[in-house]
Formats: C-alpha cells, structure tokens, sequence
C-alpha cells in the first residue's frame, strides 16, 4: 500500500467518471454546470457500469486486458456518447466567467449538517478500508485470483477460469479490479479494498443527486445515513466482492425507474437499463433483480401498458442481452452454467425447505443486528404513502421488496446443500439481503415526499 | 388518512435520526478500531491476512514465491507429517497457495513443490529440497 497505488485508483476512478459525464451529456445533457456536479454520482455510477460491461464483452471476444483497451475503451465510449448527446439536442451550458461567482447548489441546513456527517463517515470507511487485508472467504478464493489471472495473463484465462470455484460467476467484478491493479501498477490486493470505498462514494453521491432538488432534505439524508451506519454495510462494503456493487447498482436502476414511473423522461429508463445491465453482469442475482424492478414497474403501469411497456420490456431485454456473450463463453468453454441444484421440479421435492427458507429470508432483512431498523423503515414508508393516496409508488417499492423475499427465500429452498443459518460460510442470505437495505434509503425518501404532500410532488429537473 | 400518512413521515424521520444518532458515534469507533488494527499489523500479516489461518507457517509463502519462477508450473501436495496444522490447512492451502502463487500455475504434473508434510516417496521422483522449516512444510524441486 502506498501512495502510489492510491493515486493510481484515483486516476482510474475519475476516467470511469469522465466516461459517466459524456453518457449523463448523451442521455440528458445538464442545464447548469452545478446540476453536473449533483449528478456526478449518477454519472460515475453509469461510468462504471457502461465501461464494465464493455470490458468484459472485450475480454469474451479476446481482445487483450491492459492499460491501451482500458483506456482506449472508456476514450471510445466517451467519443460516441459525446455525438449522440449533441445529435439528441443537448448543449453545454456556458462556462462561468472567473470573476463570477459559479453556480453551485445551494444547500440547506439540514443538508449541510448531513452532508458533513456523511463526510465524517466516508473519511473513517477509507481509513477502515486503506489497509484492510483479503480475510473473506470468497475474495481470495474466487473474486481476487479471478482479477489476477485478467492482469497476469490479459484475458478470461482457461486454466484459472476452468479451476476456480464458481466459474459461472459474471466478471463484472474481477474485471474492475484487474484494471485496478494496472491503474495501481501492482496485483495490489490491500489498496485495492480502496476501489470499494470509490463505488460506495458514487452510491450516495448517486442517491443524493437524484434526490435532492425534488425530495426534502428532511427525508433524503436521515434515511441514507441510517443504512451508513448499519453494523453490516460499514463492515463490509469495502470487500472486494460483489456483494455490494451488485446492490449499488440495483438501488440506483431501481430508483432510476422509480423517478420514470414519476416524470416518464426516457433517459432514466436508459440510464436505469445501463446500471441492470451491469448488475446482471456483476452476480447472478443480478437477473432476479432486475426482473423483480421491471416486472413491479410493469405491474403498476397497467393502465398506461401501450406506452409503458414496451419500454420497460425493451430495457429489460437489452440489459440481458448484454451478458448473452459472458453465457455463450461458459458454453463454448463447457463450465457450468451456475444455476440451482434443486431448481424447477426440484423444489418440489425439498418441500420441507420451503417455510424455513422464507422464515430465514424474512428475519435476515429485518435482523436488527445487522441492518437496525432500515427494513421496518421502509415498510412505514410504503403503509404512509398508501394512506396519503399515493399508489404507483408505494405498489412499485412493496412488489420490488415482495419480490426480493421471494428470490432470497429461493436462494435457499433451491439450493439443498445451503443450510438454514445466516453464518456467511452456510448461506449467502445475509450478503443477498443487502439489496433491499440499500435499496430503502433510494427509494424511501420519495415515498416521504408523496406521503407528506398529499398532492403528486412537483416533476423536478431530474 | 392523512394524518396516518404524515404519522408515518414523522416516524420515519423520527426513528432515522435517533438511530443514526445513537449508531454514527459506534460506525465511527468501528472504523477507528478497524483502522488502527489494519494499521499495527506487518505487512505481511496485511497481505498473507486470510491465510494467516491456513498456511501455519507465513515464511513458507514468501519463499514459496521466491523460489518458484514466474512460469513455473508447481503443485501443492498435502501429508500426514505435517505438524502445528490448522483445521483449516489440509482443506484449504492449494487453494490459497493458488491465488497466492499467480502467475505461477498449479499443474498435477509440476515439477516444484511444496510440501506440506507430504510423503516424499510419492512424488515422482527424486526431490531437491530447497527451504524447509520445522513443521514439515518444504519447497522444493523434483529433479
């Protein structure tokens, strides 16, 4: 760990934000350079998300894995977005003049108070997380050597990938540390704990961005901080595994179509596509999560499905599509494909499983000890809304989170060899149920907004 | 129904803020005590970390890197002589040995090895041992 090494993940983590900003300019331009800055969360979220995605389609195809299709990647991606955002009509606002004051966003009281404990927060995660050593289990078995074979050997290496566990586990992840390793000169697995403490910036700053502006202060940064501080989620989110990217992106694609079930901008349906895509190609469970957004999207769009619709399905099957190549590479190389060992008819004859795993999914997502009170918060949050009158959104978040109980609950009943505990080395559930922890503080607050103001909040700029 | 609703916004808030106040002060002790443990570590405490309960013997790691070229191929062969094991050894050191050793590659068929109380009879051939410590764990070469 050294300086360095800490420079080079900087270096690498503004290119995936220098690519979000032409995609955000692609999707929806900015009216100010201010309102830039509060979506520049979003905009590495989707720079992370586009340049990862197109990565590993790199890496199936064969193109070598070094620092000229790292960058070259993210210049393409840039240069192509760059185009099409002046083609859809969008300019750059003017730049301020140096004697003139620039433009930023204003912050309210209880922003400022809540923005600097966030701070405080973010300041002690990176202290926790700048020297912290590979103890899980997953990482150096699997996660970790899966990004050293990427950086010793350029590509989806046949030994390595053949060899270690979980072969059928997309490489969203390995891949965005291998380029970690090249930005931080070394395979470098302490500092790269560091990379997580990036993406969990770009989380709330993603979260704060979308928000702020259309939602009180009051309902965005209590909720946010509460999930900060939850036993698990400081603990952890700097591992490199998945685990916690895959939530950072739902949470954000998930609130992404929230705010589209709201204003019906097609760049948030977009965007929200983009951040699916990259969660089917970051775990498995990124495919049950995705379908669950866009299924509950579709369920509330009933009334309005000629236009809706075809929309959501679109994105939907586009995001999949994307992680149709990583597929075709596991049946070329004949690995297996991941999927459960008692799927289908099997979960018929493990029955008796069935209670004791929705039992277990139920009291993982409302364990106290491991999250406080962000679920039971999220459940007054929806019962508020649907007696302020509000429907599409209170029905969109309990169907997401319906859906999450029930994939968490299949994660253990399709899988026999899993046992009915929430220690890490028997059963993922409490890694999985970081979804919908991470989900409450993007979704909750609009559901504050629309309870409190009986009347449908005003469409903000977002 | 209104006033049902707006109870609920207060009680979100409400509880939001209490937790986070009570619990920011403890996430903030947590990653002051997590901080200041990574910190009086070694280095190679740091870096070999999760195999610190594996390996038995972290000397053996760093010679194992050292002794076996970059393209080599080696395997991890695992015995009954080995002393001071964890429960964790025997099931998991090629695995870590594996994420460890990269680029090396593990190969069933490697000429170098390393021996964790391995019978040495059953390598294959004759074996050229090159470090060695005193709980039967040796790197070494078959000729």
């Amino acid at each position: 760990m050294n300086a360095h090494a800490i420079a080079g993940l900087v270096a690498l983590n503004l290119l995936l934000l220098a690519v979000g900003v032409s995609i955000l300019f692609a999707l929806r331009g900015w009216a100010s350079w201010g309102q830039l800055l509060r979506l520049s969360g979003v905009a590495y979220l989707l720079g992370v998300a586009a340049t990862g995605v197109v990565w590993t389609f790199e890496l199936v195809v064969g193109i070598p894995f070094g620092f000229p299709a790292i960058i070259g990647t993210g210049a393409i991606l840039a240069l192509l977005a760059v185009p099409v955002g002046y083609r859809l009509g969008h300019r750059l606002p003017r730049l301020p003049r140096l004697r003139v004051k620039p433009e930023l966003p204003r912050l309210s009281l209880v922003s400022a108070v809540f923005a600097a404990l966030t701070v405080v927060y973010l300041e002690g995660a990176f202290r926790a997380a700048r020297l912290a050593g590979l103890y899980e289990f997953d990482a150096w078995a699997f996660w970790v050597p899966k990004a050293k074979a990427i950086y010793y050997f350029g590509g989806f290496d046949q030994q390595f990938f053949r060899e270690l566990i979980n072969q059928a586990y997309p490489p969203l992840v390995p891949v965005l540390e291998a380029a970690a390793f090249y930005f931080m000169g070394a395979p470098d697995v302490v500092t790269l704990h560091l990379q997580f403490w990036f993406l969990l910036v770009g989380f709330v700053g993603a979260v704060v961005g979308l928000l702020s502006g259309r939602v009180s202060p009051v309902f965005v940064w209590p909720p946010l901080l509460l999930m900060l501080v939850a036993p698990h989620v400081g603990g952890h989110f700097y591992h490199p595994t998945a685990d916690f990217l895959l939530d950072e992106f739902f949470a954000v694609a998930a609130l992404l179509i929230a705010l589209w079930l709201i204003d019906r901008k097609d760049w948030q349906l977009v965007a929200a596509g983009l951040l699916l895509a990259a969660a089917m190609s970051t775990k498995r469970e990124g495919y049950a999560f995705a379908a669950s957004a866009i299924v509950a999207a579709l369920v509330v769009t009933t009334r309005e499905r000629r236009s809706a619709w075809p929309k959501l399905i679109a994105i939907g099957l586009a995001a999949a599509a994307t992680t149709v190549p990583w597929r075709v590479l596991l049946a070329v190389r004949h690995l297996g494909g991941g999927g459960p060992e008692a799927g289908g008819t099997g979960l018929f004859s493990n029955l008796d499983r069935a209670w004791p795993s929705l039992r277990l999914a139920l009291s993982t997502v409302f364990d106290y000890h491991l999250w406080l009170v962000v679920t039971p918060l999220a459940v007054v949050a929806i019962v508020a809304a649907f007696a302020a009158g509000a429907r599409t959104l209170p029905l969109y978040t309990t169907l997401v989170y319906v859906f999450a109980v029930i994939a968490f609950t299949y994660s253990t009943w399709a899988f026999p060899s899993l046992g009915i505990s929430k220690k890490p080395a028997l059963n993922p559930i409490v890694r999985l149920s970081g979804e919908v922890v991470l989900l409450t503080p993007a979704l909750v607050p609009l559901l504050l907004a629309r309870a409190w103001r009986r009347a449908p909040q005003p469409v903000g700029d977002t | 129904m209104n006033d049902v609703a707006r109870g609920g916004v207060v009680l979100c808030v409400g509880l939001s803020i209490a937790f986070g106040a009570i619990y920011f002060p403890r996430a903030l002790s947590d990653f002051d005590g997590t901080a200041s443990n990574n910190s009086s570590l070694s280095f190679s405490d740091r870096e070999v970390a999760g195999g610190n309960g594996i390996v038995t013997d972290q000397e053996a790691v760093y010679e194992a890197r050292a002794i076996i070229p970059l393209n080599a191929k080696y395997r991890v062969v695992t015995g009954s002589g080995l002393k001071n094991a964890t429960y964790l050894t025997l099931t998991f050191v090629d695995s870590w040995y594996r994420y460890f050793l990269m680029p090396r590659r593990p190969a069933v068929d490697g000429r170098w090895i390393v021996c964790y109380g391995c019978d040495v009879s059953k390598l294959g051939g004759p074996y050229t041992i090159i470090w060695q410590d005193d709980d039967g764990i040796s790197i070494g070469r078959l000729q």
